[in-house]
């Protein structure tokens, strides 16, 4: 994804200025994509480039206000009409390191597995606190959903492994 | 003091090990949750837990009453601990509502105000409109919310549910545990068995069995909570 089409989906509520993109792109991925007010201004020149945004003006403090145009609302509909893919993810380095401990002699794999668990339950917790704090705003809970969704997917896929490891040893 | 204590708990059945020495305690307005393989002994910990069975050797006292010592253990359960259990163990010739109604009424609640409460704790738990309905007409996540409305009732100070999330969907569950978190703040003492790593991230501190033993627990996160 990019940033892109993110600055595109907040400007099809209506024109808005550079810092306001800022503010309210990390509102609604629950701040877990910290963008730099640089990089906005820098994707913004490269949609004005591209037909995507138009300068509107400024508002009553002279700050420049962009505006989707038609092709951007049409790059906006293409985008959201897309999946995404599964092939482009980064090697897992949580996968290798579990396969590589169990080809290796001599690794403790169940405490491998133990201590990713604490870890991952760890950072669960974290995220479910980050939830409870969320007071109105869905899609700052679901972004966090999300990463729960991941975080759980992992812890299960751990109990898998113990599971089949045991029963091999058996 | 701890409002549920367990001390090096062991519980055989014939010559079956469910647990060998568990010791763990759950504060006022903790969260606990217990996670493990199936077998691993999560059930047999909470039945002990509620008095429902006795340890082979080892202690269990909630509120400082040791439970071994405790002459009506059944008075015991219904005035401060809730429970929903795994199989939910609703009584099929009484409505929702009248199932949560009856720990209330057996405490000596008069029908009236049994019959507010339970109304009280359907809504709470979302499952309001079903009240006049028996268990065999209800979906099983409808069941489910009945059984957990039947715990919260009345004044709990310790509440135990195993499983008490099996039969719902992702959101509802998060009702439930938001529910159940709600009743930890208000000073409840809560003992979560779960093997759902999203629901017992809720808790304060996860316990993992394993054989009949704890494996591990992410107790320094409760001092970070703290
Ligand atoms: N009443 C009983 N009589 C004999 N064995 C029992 C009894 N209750 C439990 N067990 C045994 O004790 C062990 C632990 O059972 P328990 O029900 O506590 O497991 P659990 O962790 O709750 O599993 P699950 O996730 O499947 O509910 C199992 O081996 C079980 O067969
Ligand atoms: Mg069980």
């Amino acid at each position: 994804m990019s940033i892109r089409h993110g600055l595109l989906a907040l400007l099809s509520g209506g024109p808005r200025y550079g810092y306001q993109l800022r503010v309210e792109f990390e509102a609604s991925t629950g701040a877990t994509w910290p963008l730099n007010i640089g990089q906005v201004y820098t994707t913004l020149s490269r949609l004005e480039r591209d037909g995507l945004v138009a300068p509107g003006g400024a508002d009553d403090q002279g700050r420049t206000l962009y505006a989707i145009t038609e092709a951007g609302r049409e790059e906006l509909a293409t985008w959201f009409a897309t999946p995404v893919g599964q092939t482009d993810r980064p090697r897992d380095e949580l996968v290798i390191k579990i396969a590589m401990a169990v080809a290796a002699a001599d690794v403790d794999v169940a405490g491998v597995i133990l201590a990713q668990r604490m870890a991952t339950m760890r950072t669960l917790q974290e995220l479910t606190r980050a939830k409870r704090g969320v007071a109105d705003g869905a899609a700052q809970r679901l972004v966090l959903d999300s990463m729960i969704f991941k975080a759980e997917a992992e812890q299960r896929w751990l109990d898998h492994c113990e599971a089949v490891l045991k029963e091999r040893k058996a | 003091m701890s409002v549920l204590e367990m001390r090096e708990v062991t519980r055989t059945f014939g010559d079956v090990p469910a647990l060998r020495g568990v010791t763990l305690a759950v504060g006022r307005g903790e969260l606990l949750a217990v996670m493990g393989p199936s077998g691993s002994g999560k059930s047999t910990l909470l039945n002990l837990a509620g008095g429902l069975d006795r340890p082979t050797s080892g202690s269990v006292s909630v509120e400082g009453a040791d439970l071994a010592s405790v002459r009506d253990l059944a008075a015991l359960r219904r005035g401060g601990i809730g429970y929903v259990f795994q199989d939910l163990n609703l009584i099929p010739s009484l409505t929702a509502a009248e199932n949560v109604m009856l720990p209330r009424e057996l405490d000596g609640v008069r029908a009236g105000r049994a019959r507010e409460e339970a109304e009280a704790a359907l809504r709470e738990v979302g499952a309001d409109e079903v009240a006049g309905r028996f268990p065999g007409e209800l979906s099983g996540g409808q069941r489910q919310r009945v059984a957990i409305a039947r715990a919260l009732v009345g004044e709990r100070c310790l509440l135990l549910a195993d499983e008490p999330t099996g039969a719902l969907d992702t959101a509802t569950g998060d009702d439930i545990l938001r529910l159940l978190r709600e009743r930890c703040d208000a000073g409840a003492a809560v003992l979560l068995v779960t093997h759902e790593p999203r629901y017992a991230a809720w808790a304060d501190r996860v316990v993992y069995l394993r054989d009949g033993r704890v494996a591990d627990s992410t107790a320094e996160a409760l001092e970070s909570a703290r």
